[in-house]
């Protein structure tokens, strides 16, 4: 699998590992590349970008955590962010379906519309 | 799970001066370096730093956990973030977005002080000479243009906020609104000085005057925020990469 081939759903990754609970920045690339089974490893400076922009068009909250000397910002989910990630899977399901009738239609039973 | 010792593996072992080298703090240089690079409004950026500042200590941790030296684990956290320079582009991306929003609100703001000049230029005596009524018409016109550009900021902080989440932004926005936001900084400078200048000739000075002071402070509120946006949209940006690799 080409890097390209899950280009456009880093929004979508860094919303459903933060479904479970409040995340910081580490422990979010860490539970991708956990759930992924190790094959997605986030690039690990732009996450936070990406974060800060989620943040500012609402779909995540996020407050700042003591540990020890330092802070570290821990991201949630807000009621928009889980509204999209509901969208993000339903959209994902459609994407895979459809491809996946092409590719392999023996093996692939296309859901009723 | 793939563990960081996979990843480590695939990596030179010699460990560049740039990290090894004793003295400064290498997670603090670099932190330092990442700051000189970026440019936007201080809380936004301050905030963002210390965010990839606690990630890089929090990657370098990790690898100490798994048994590496701490020169070979700084070496390593910095092959994942990649160097400041690197990595500038995508946090400015961000930053720069939040000046253009800095912008926004600023011209914004003004909108109290336009309307308040406007009303005062509005109850002021008609000026007997017509140099006189021509430049408070001037101001007048100014004062407008300026509102305009008070509408414009207000829908570019519409299309950067909450209402519009996963359209992205435009990467004309910032551009266009460092120019409004300049436009409306010109525009409040030349009204405050024209009204300034009316003033001097006008029955009801203290009102003229106090319009001008109104457009004065409008252009304060804007300026200097229009200049750090024009910068901000001069740098390079970059989409985030988002996938490192798959295994």
């Amino acid at each position: 699998m080409k890097a390209d081939a899950v280009r456009g759903h880093l929004d979508g990754l860094l919303l459903a590992v933060l479904e479970q609970g409040p995340l910081h920045g580490y422990a979010i690339i860490t539970a991708v590349r956990e759930r992924s089974g190790g094959v997605l490893d986030l690039r690990t400076g732009t996450i936070y970008p990406a974060l800060n922009r989620l943040e500012r068009v609402g779909l995540l909250g996020s407050d700042w955590d003591a540990v020890g000397e330092r802070r570290r910002r821990a991201y949630h989910l807000t009621d928009a962010g889980r509204a999209s990630l509901a969208e993000e899977r339903s959209s994902w399901r459609e994407f895979t379906a459809a491809i996946g009738s092409v590719l392999d239609p023996a093996g692939h039973v296309r859901p009723a519309t | 799970m793939r563990s960081r010792r996979k990843a480590v593996a695939a990596v030179p072992e010699s460990v560049p001066e740039s990290v090894g080298e004793s003295g400064a703090d290498p997670v603090a240089r670099y932190a330092a370096a990442l700051d000189g690079a970026l440019h936007g409004p201080r809380a936004a950026k301050a905030r963002l730093v210390e965010e990839v500042r606690g990630g890089f200590e929090d990657t370098v941790a990790a690898y100490e956990d798994e048994g590496l030296r701490r020169e070979e684990a700084l070496q390593h956290a910095l092959d994942e973030f990649s160097s400041p320079d690197d990595l500038a582009p995508s946090c400015q991306r961000e930053l720069t977005v939040a000046q253009a929003r800095h912008t926004a609100r600023s011209v914004v703001r003004t909108a109290p002080f336009l309307a308040g000049a406007w009303l005062l230029v509005d109850t002021a005596r008609e000026p007997a000479h017509p140099a006189h009524q021509a430049a408070q018409l001037l101001a007048v016109h100014l004062a407008a243009a300026a509102c305009l550009a008070v509408f414009a900021a207000a829908i570019a902080l519409a299309v950067t906020g909450s209402l519009v989440r996963r359209a992205g932004t435009p990467q004309w926005l910032p551009k266009a609104m460092a120019w409004t936001g300049t436009a409306a900084s010109v525009c409040t400078a030349a009204a405050a000085l024209t009204l300034a200048i009316t003033s001097l000739m006008s029955a009801d000075w203290v009102i003229v005057a106090g319009a001008g002071a109104l457009a004065a402070a409008s252009h304060a509120l804007v300026a200097g925020s229009a200049r750090a946006c024009r910068r901000c949209a001069r740098l390079p940006i970059a989409e985030p990469a988002g996938i490192a690799r798959l295994g």
